[in-house]
């Protein structure tokens, strides 16, 4: 069974540069937990995730993003 | 000559115009001698931040996006790192993004709420 390549939500939004400050659309990329989708799941296109990241990273250390969402023990 | 950006988070509970009075300082050093100007100055304001930083849970945030060359940075970064009321600061080069993001969600929610019927067929 051959599976359809799912479409890069960030490609047809036509996104050029991910805004690290954006953190709506950042959160759609993350886990409850605040780890990053994999673009297996999500889609995405390889450039895109590699900006993603980068945004998702530069998120995290303005606190705008949490490295780890509710962590106990 | 680049185009820099960066995102300071002061301490929530300075007054307005000790924040304004450090913004006008640090300005005067990012752009320095050589003619470099501040393209955009955006208070986001008070918000709360993901985690504790320095034992805060709130960070007043302030976006500045400004041209200048690099000779000026490394006195620049130093005042800022003096500045105890600076919890944080990020400084990159700024690729276009807008000081305050218009989200792009909208578009891209769309999507995701369409698209989940068509993966795997064929």
């Amino acid at each position: 069974m051959k599976r359809r390549r799912k479409p890069c939500h960030l490609c047809e939004a036509k996104i050029k540069v991910v805004d690290y400050k954006d953190e709506q659309l950042l959160g759609r990329f993350v886990t409850e937990r605040g780890k990053i989708v994999p673009s297996r799941i999500t889609g995405t296109c390889a450039p895109h995730q590699r900006e993603l990241t980068r945004a998702i990273k530069r998120g995290r250390y303005l606190a705008l993003l949490p490295y780890v969402e509710d962590y106990r023990r | 000559m680049r185009d820099y950006e960066i995102v300071y988070i002061f301490d929530s509970v300075l007054d307005r115009s000790v924040i304004d009075q450090k913004l006008e300082r640090f300005n005067q050093l990012a752009t320095g001698d050589a003619g470099g100007e501040v393209v955009a100055v955006e208070h986001w304001g008070k918000r709360q931040l993901a985690y504790p930083i320095k034992k805060h849970d709130n960070g007043y945030y302030v976006v500045v996006q400004f041209r200048t060359v690099a000779d000026s940075l490394p006195e620049f970064e130093r005042a800022i790192k003096l500045d105890e009321d600076v919890l944080r600061y990020l400084l990159v080069l700024s690729e276009g993004e807008l000081p305050t993001p218009g989200s792009s969600v909208a578009e891209v929610s769309d999507r995701f709420n369409n698209d989940d019927d068509e993966e795997d067929d064929e």
